[in-house]
């Protein structure tokens, strides 16, 4: 007999299915196919169409499973707690992974709770133990100077959040089919004792999690005015603007921008880390990213030590110039 | 006699070969302008600046005599130089010459426990002096709040000051022993691992402080300290500037404890920082703040020191008392006392930072005779720095709509009136800074003139030629 | 009313650098701190108190060895009116699932608040799961990445943190909330805060006072195992450019803009 299947939890947002739900397909996939079995998408929300169901498909799943009532089609803490708890019961999956999310972070730990499985956060690395079977799961931890890798040896389903772009989304594959299952959750399940009542897009254009690039601000850029600066770069290069917590501290840049330790962590291709010294706290939340550039007039500053190319000398001539010189370019 | 007098010889290519079989090559920078212009300057605002002729490296003592004396000869200015973080032009070459920098001469030569000694040359950074004492439990207290940039040569040449001075004292304090070569390029040895030590001159504590002008060191020798294993620090607001200044004589006299820092800042001083940090701390109604650090041997010992303190200022007046006794929190009160100077240069990038120092008790009338001149020119002058030891840094701020040009003529008029108003009271000048290039004008303006012609002879006699950091102090 | 805050001591991290050639972190006998995303929980809880009407006590809640009474008296000195610390042998090595349901059997013991607030995470353990699991446990709805939370009749107002924005929500009854460092700059203590906080009593319960049984806390009743842990090197040989004159800056932006164009970002 098979094992029984690898779950991804997938997201939605107005209908349509994240992003990060592919990256997802991307590591799911891998420990299906080294399990021989097979690889499943649960997926909460609202009478989602076939179409964006079969998305998860083409990527990659065999099987969509797709929870759907009006109660699910924001992220609402117990309906979803409940909803994927009572797929679990159902159906025992062996695997059962999701983003490392705000939705992803929060209904885990309540579903694993009562369930008695064993939950690792947050992981970079994901594989199977040759041997046993069991789920190896590789994690960041002490700011990302120390990797643990964990298993849950006897409890299931073995249970994982994973980091946002820590590794590529799957891609489309024509042809491929596979099932899609509704299920319509009884009434009990739905219940909320939290009511939605108002939502407020983010300030800046981009979020910095979903970026490819990032252009961060630290304390070099004196004060709040000249983040404009930085602003500049990342319109030119389709990024998004983060910041050190120096930066959001002086209220130069809003919390959700704040990269390190007690904000972020990111890992986009292009990291342009300027008037940035480096704390450690800092480092924490960016040196995974694939490419990473410093500006910074301090020669000594550690954040040097992390950067492909640095430049030392002074943001207020070197970023306009930056500017003006990737925007040229991209014209040629 | 004085510099001006002297006359100084351009350094020629003989010489320029001289020094380069002396030293290697690869040690003397010359004819290179890009890499001498960093030499030019140190971290006065604002002042005159001057690329030296020729940067040399030298190794050890042996070859800086030899350096000294073929400058000697050749009568070249020479102008030692630390980390260039020096705050009064001490260290910039204004005759040009050879400016001597300590990069090769960084090492610590030997942690003697038995005597709790330190021995250093003179190019190392002084932060990494402490680093390499903790492992033994030990430490140096006399180092300045610019520790993690400065060196320990300029720290000795300027007796540099700081934080930690109410209760451990200046630079000057720990200085057991110094070998330096004159500026007639002799090897000199003075004092050593003795605490006490009255054979002769004390030539040694003449040399801490002599900004470079009658030698160069090559070795010192540090007296070293059991490390304080507990410190808290607190940060007490009071309704008046009056009220702050007159806890400190009480918190020094009458508690039975001394406090490691007491540090102040006036109210433009914190709330521009603080609006600069973007702390949020209450203190709408604060007039003027005390930062105060205890230390000591363990928690409890400094636990009760900091509540005796603390009490005193509620007694005196404070309006709260905050006590951090973690990193973050120090941090977080430490941070609004640093950051004042960067706050004023985002409000306007030119300002005097100066360093005027008053018997404890008059701080208060050293700030209304301040106030009283930021009225008469319409300039902001925050004033901050160390209470406990009267060291005020009062530092005139350009206001951001005026030309730079009118501020460099109206601010020599301030700097006047306030040193002649600081003397005026009994203080002087500079307490941790130094005169250097930049305030030797007003030295020589409200100093005794007995001291300065004595200061004249010293230097005569033993730099007959003036080719040791020619300009600085007086002329 | 009353609110639990639950917190956790963990090394001080400023106390920690980082050794530039293994890149790892040196910890240099780091004293233990509240973990510092907790301090805004307590701030939270000091917030709510002041603008309460009726009469709120805040009980700090903290599992660890008996040196964490340390946290819990800093947490008194901000006016966190009691400290309970969960201290037992038993305890030792439970990963976030053990120690979620032993705080839940503390919180069942100490009778259910009106609000559990906690840290986004621990700046050590960086796992953010305790809280929600806890709440799970507990059967209260978990509000996450709270950005602010006020009281409201019957029950309470949050603003969380989603990836696209910042959505707000009203909970009917209790709730247990992670909150995160934009909900509230901490205070400090005072004096006075200090010197109270000393002569309060801590409550220490062990895994028999909890009535938790070994199967359910410590290392072995963990689910998860950790089976080894290694230091990735992040550091990379930097070409470092000097550009402090403009020519030296032309320069250096052109190498850059190669980089990413070799680089396909542009």
């Amino acid at each position: 007999m098979s094992p029984k299947a690898v779950w991804i939890l997938a997201e939605q947002r107005e209908g349509k299915v994240a992003d990060v739900s592919y990256e997802l397909i991307t590591r799911g996939r891998e420990l299906a196919d080294q399990r021989g079995t097979e690889l499943c998408a649960v997926i909460l929300g609202d009478n989602l169409s076939d179409a964006e169901l079969q998305t998860l498909i083409d990527r990659g799943c065999d099987r969509v499973l797709h929870a759907s009532a009006p109660e699910l089609r924001h992220f609402l803490p117990e309906p979803y707690d409940k909803c994927l708890q009572a797929l679990i019961v159902k159906e025992q999956p062996e695997i059962l992974i999701a983003a490392a999310t705000s939705t992803g972070r929060t209904v885990m730990p309540c579903v694993a709770g009562p369930l008695r499985a064993g939950l690792t956060a947050d992981c970079t690395g994901l594989q199977i133990e040759a041997d046993t079977g069991n789920l190896l799961q590789t994690r960041p931890a002490a700011g990302g100077n120390i990797m643990a890798t964990i298993k849950t040896p006897e409890r299931r389903p073995q249970m994982a959040t994973v980091r946002p772009h820590s590794t590529r989304p799957a891609p489309s594959i024509s042809g491929r089919t596979g099932r899609i299952d509704r299920w319509q959750p009884p009434a009990d399940l739905l219940k909320s004792r939290v009511r939605r009542v108002d939502y407020t897009p983010a300030v800046e254009t981009q979020a910095i999690q979903d970026a490819d690039v990032v252009v961060a601000v630290g304390r070099g850029f004196k004060k709040g005015d000249n983040v404009e600066l930085a602003r500049k770069l990342a319109n030119v290069l389709d990024g998004a603007v983060g910041a050190s917590r120096e930066a959001v501290d002086r209220g130069w840049l809003p919390y959700p921008a704040q990269v390190g330790l007690s904000g972020k962590t990111v890992s986009p291709k292009l990291y342009i880390a300027v008037g940035v010294s480096g704390t450690v706290q800092h480092l924490a939340g960016m040196q995974t990213s694939e490419t990473i550039i410093a500006i910074n007039s301090d020669s000594e500053a550690p954040i040097f030590n992390y950067a492909e190319i640095g430049l030392c000398g002074d943001l207020f001539t070197l970023l306009p110039m930056l500017t003006a010189k990737i925007a040229a370019a991209k014209q040629s | 006699m004085n510099s001006a007098t002297h006359s100084y010889q351009p350094i020629s290519t003989n010489v320029v070969k001289e020094l380069s079989d002396l030293l290697g090559a690869s040690n003397i920078i010359f004819n290179d302008p890009e890499r001498l212009e960093p030499f030019s300057r140190d971290e006065a605002a604002d002042c005159e600046t001057r690329n030296p002729e020729l940067v040399a490296r030298p190794g050890n003592a042996e070859e800086l005599a030899q350096l000294v004396r073929v400058a000697n000869r050749e009568r070249i200015p020479v102008t030692a130089r630390g980390a260039g973080s020096g705050l009064s032009g001490g260290a910039v070459p204004l005759f040009g010459g050879i400016v001597l920098d300590f990069g090769r001469m960084n090492r610590i030569l030997e942690i003697d426990r038995a005597n709790l000694t330190i021995t250093v040359e003179p190019g190392v950074i002084t932060s990494e002096i402490n680093e390499a004492l903790r492992p033994y439990g030990l430490f140096y207290a006399g180092y300045p709040m610019s520790l993690e940039t400065c060196t320990i040569g300029g720290n000795v040449a300027e007796n540099a000051g700081g934080g930690k001075a109410v209760k451990y004292g200046v630079t000057g304090r720990y200085v057991l022993g110094i070998d330096m070569v004159s500026p007639t390029g002799e090897l000199v040895s003075l004092g050593g691992k003795l605490v006490k030590d009255v054979s002769g001159l004390n030539l040694l504590q003449l040399m801490v402080g002599s900004e470079g002008i009658l030698g160069v060191f090559t070795k010192i020798i540090l007296k070293l300290l059991p490390l304080p294993k507990a410190s808290v620090d607190m940060l007490c607001l009071f309704k008046t500037i009056d009220e702050a200044v007159a806890a400190v004589p009480k918190i020094m006299t009458e508690g039975g404890i001394i406090p490691t820092a007491v540090e102040f800042m006036d109210r433009l001083s914190f709330a521009t920082s603080c609006e600069y940090l973007n702390e949020s701390l209450p203190c709408a109604d604060a007039g003027a703040m005390l930062l105060i650090t205890v230390d000591g041997a363990d928690e409890k010992q400094v636990e009760h020191d900091y509540d005796v303190i603390g009490e005193q200022c509620l007694a005196a007046g404070a309006t709260n008392v905050y006590v951090a006794d973690t990193h973050v929190n120090s941090e977080r009160i430490w941070r609004i006392r640093r950051a004042v100077a960067e706050a004023f240069k985002v409000f306007s990038p030119h300002q005097s930072l100066e360093d005027i120092v008053v018997p404890i008790a008059a701080i208060p009338a050293a700030s209304a005779a301040v106030n009283e001149i930021s009225a008469k020119y319409g300039v902001k002058i925050p004033c901050y720095g160390h209470a406990g030891d009267g060291n005020l840094h009062a530092t005139p701020v350009m206001p951001p709509e005026w030309t730079f040009e009118h501020w460099h003529g109206v601010l020599p008029e301030i700097l006047m009136d306030m040193y002649k108003a600081i003397a005026k009271i009994g203080g002087h000048i500079s307490g941790e800074h130094g005169i250097g290039h930049k305030r030797k004008k007003y030295l020589a303006a409200v100093a005794d003139p007995g001291f300065m012609l004595m200061m004249r002879n010293i230097k005569t006699a033993l730099d007959p030629n003036g080719i040791m950091n020619p300009g600085k102090i007086f002329d | 009313m009353k609110i639990i805050v639950l917190i956790k001591q963990v090394p001080e991290s400023q106390a920690t650098r980082m050794d530039e050639t293994t890149g790892t972190l040196i910890r240099e006998a780091a004293s233990s701190v509240i973990n510092p995303l907790d301090l805004h929980a307590i701030e939270c809880a000091l917030l709510i108190k002041e603008a309460a009407k009726e009469k709120c006590e805040i009980v700090c809640l903290s599992m660890g060895p008996p040196a964490a009474t340390k946290v819990l008296r800093e947490a008194m000195a901000l006016g966190v009116d009691h400290g309970v610390l969960l201290s037992d042998r038993a305890f030792a090595g439970s990963d976030t699932w053990c120690t979620a349901f032993t705080l839940a059997a503390a919180v069942r013991k100490l009778g259910l608040p009106d609000l559990i607030l906690c840290g986004e995470r621990a700046t050590d353990g960086e796992t953010g799961q305790t809280g929600p699991a806890m709440g799970a446990f507990l059967d209260l709805p978990v509000i996450s990445f709270v950005s602010h939370i006020e009281q409201i009749a019957g029950g309470w107002r949050a603003r969380r943190m989603l990836e696209d924005g910042y959505e707000t929500v009203e909970i009917d009854g209790p709730a247990l909330a992670c909150v995160l460092k934009e909900a509230a700059v901490p205070r400090l203590p005072t004096l006075q805060g200090k010197r109270l906080s000393r002569a309060k009593d801590i409550d220490i319960m062990s895994a028999q006072d909890l009535g938790v049984s070994q199967d359910d806390t410590g290392l072995k009743a963990s689910p998860t195992r950790v089976v080894k842990i290694f230091r990735p090197s992040h550091l990379k040989k930097c070409e470092k450019l000097p550009a402090m004159d403009p020519a030296q800056a032309e320069k250096a932006v052109d190498r850059v803009v190669c980089l990413l164009k070799e680089k396909g970002l542009i």
